[in-house]
């Protein structure tokens, strides 16, 4: 049967087409088409049949209760760690620009005394980093939002993943998964081969492959390892900037 | 310019800091984000927190809406992306379950629960469908959002959330079939 046909039978299912001659006519021509809607309406009837979900007044008070106790504590508490996150990273740059100083004066000979000392300030550095991309990974969707937007570098892609983003990556991403399970593209690839090469290399993905290619509101690769395994990581790259814009697994 | 009283004016009013405008908003759309949250997440305690996350994102972001869709649709999309983050993360803690919610010191919380669950079968079919087919028919035949809608909400073209409901609704019918005949 066309797809064509089977939007038809679904439409007439649910009631949503203006004019039902042509689908009235198909599902008269042939059984499959009358099989085909007998399922759907079947289908529709129970579902109809179930009853409407909704909040208890209780949960409806506590939603509004929690939501503006959230809405009146977070801001605060996220504006501190923000600034927290930003002087972590001024103070790795100075740390950079004070160690390549030291070497470009020649003052390598006091090298082995410093950089101990130097290796000690990164590693507090990198572990205080750690820590708060850690806190950060663990954040709910209302920290990663307020916390966006500062001069973010290695952290932007994490925070990213848990902004609210204008597309659903997540389940786009299971949808490439199962589309390349299946054997099947759903989106074909219309960007070059140099593009591509020059993405994944940008990327840091060179032994990863393009399983599709998204025109959403820009072209977006998407991206998984050579190896077919169970739950491959998808990592979307947007085309024209070649920047990971999300990384689902 | 957006025309006073609608929803889009509300939420304009909101990014002012409007708070009467945001209950409002709110209380238009609250009941409708949880139906489709619990049917997402089949959880009652993670319904009413990605209701309550959604919620904060649309106050935070309410500059953001562009009024290219209804703002029941912005809203709807934003909470069924909650849904996928907290099924996301749920996959990553998977010892993470958490228990039905019921409240005793609320009278109407179990009669409320008790009504608002599919009847079993139709869930266990649900839940066995593949998770893009599950939310197309979730959107489209329960809680009853047109094809452009469902279409805004999920990111895909019209013509995906029709073979997506369509297909949906067949496997269903088999995933039915086969448990009657079981």
């Amino acid at each position: 049967m066309h797809r064509h046909d089977l939007d038809l039978i679904a439409a007439l299912a649910d009631g949503s087409l203006d004019d039902e001659t042509e689908a009235r006519a198909l599902v008269e021509s042939c059984e499959e088409c009358r099989a085909e809607h007998r399922s759907q309406l079947a289908v529709l009837e129970l579902l109809g049949s179930t009853p409407r979900v909704g909040m208890s007044d209780l949960e409806r008070a506590a939603l509004h209760r929690d939501l503006w106790t959230e809405l009146s504590s977070r801001p605060s508490k996220a504006r501190s760690g923000r600034s927290w996150y930003r002087w972590s990273y001024v103070a790795a740059g100075l740390f950079v620009a004070v160690g390549l100083a030291g070497v470009i004066t020649g003052q390598i000979q006091r090298y082995d005394e410093e950089s101990a000392g130097v290796a000690q300030t990164f590693a507090e550095a990198d572990s205080d980093l750690s820590t708060f991309s850690a806190e950060d990974s663990e954040m709910p969707l209302q920290d990663a939002e307020s916390a966006s937007g500062g001069g973010e570098t290695a952290a932007t892609t994490t925070m990213a993943a848990e902004e609210a983003l204008p597309f659903p990556f997540a389940e786009l991403a299971d949808q490439a998964r199962a589309a390349r399970e299946s054997g099947e593209r759903s989106s074909p690839i219309s960007s070059s081969e140099e593009d591509i090469d020059r993405c994944l290399l940008s990327a840091g993905l060179a032994d990863e492959v393009v399983v599709e290619e998204l025109d959403l509101d820009q072209r977006y690769l998407v991206v998984m390892a050579r190896d077919v395994t169970s739950e491959p990581t998808v990592t979307f790259i947007a085309v024209d900037s070649c920047e990971i814009v999300y990384v689902d697994g | 310019m957006t025309p006073p009283g609608s929803e889009a004016e509300l939420l304009a009013r909101v990014v002012s800091g409007d708070r009467s405008a945001f209950d409002t908003v709110m209380s238009a759309h609250q009941d409708r984000v949880f139906s489709v949250c619990l049917r997402i997440l089949g959880d009652r305690e993670r319904a009413l927190d990605a209701t309550q996350d959604t919620f904060l994102t649309v106050f935070r972001k309410a500059g953001q809406f562009e009024g290219r869709s209804a703002v029941g649709t912005w809203i709807y999309r934003i909470a069924v992306n909650v849904c996928y983050d907290q099924i996301r993360r749920a996959r990553r803690r998977p010892s993470e379950s958490l228990p039905d919610y019921v409240d005793p010191s609320d009278p109407a919380a179990e009669a409320a629960i008790e009504s608002a669950a599919l009847r079993p079968e139709i869930e266990a079919a649900l839940s066995a469908l593949p998770t893009e087919f599950r939310n197309a028919v979730i959107l489209s035949d329960l809680e009853g959002l047109s094809l452009p809608e469902v279409a805004e909400v999920m990111g895909v073209p019209v013509g995906t959330v029709k073979s997506r409901v369509f297909r949906g609704r067949r496997l269903l019918a088999r995933q039915l079939g086969n448990q009657n005949t079981s």
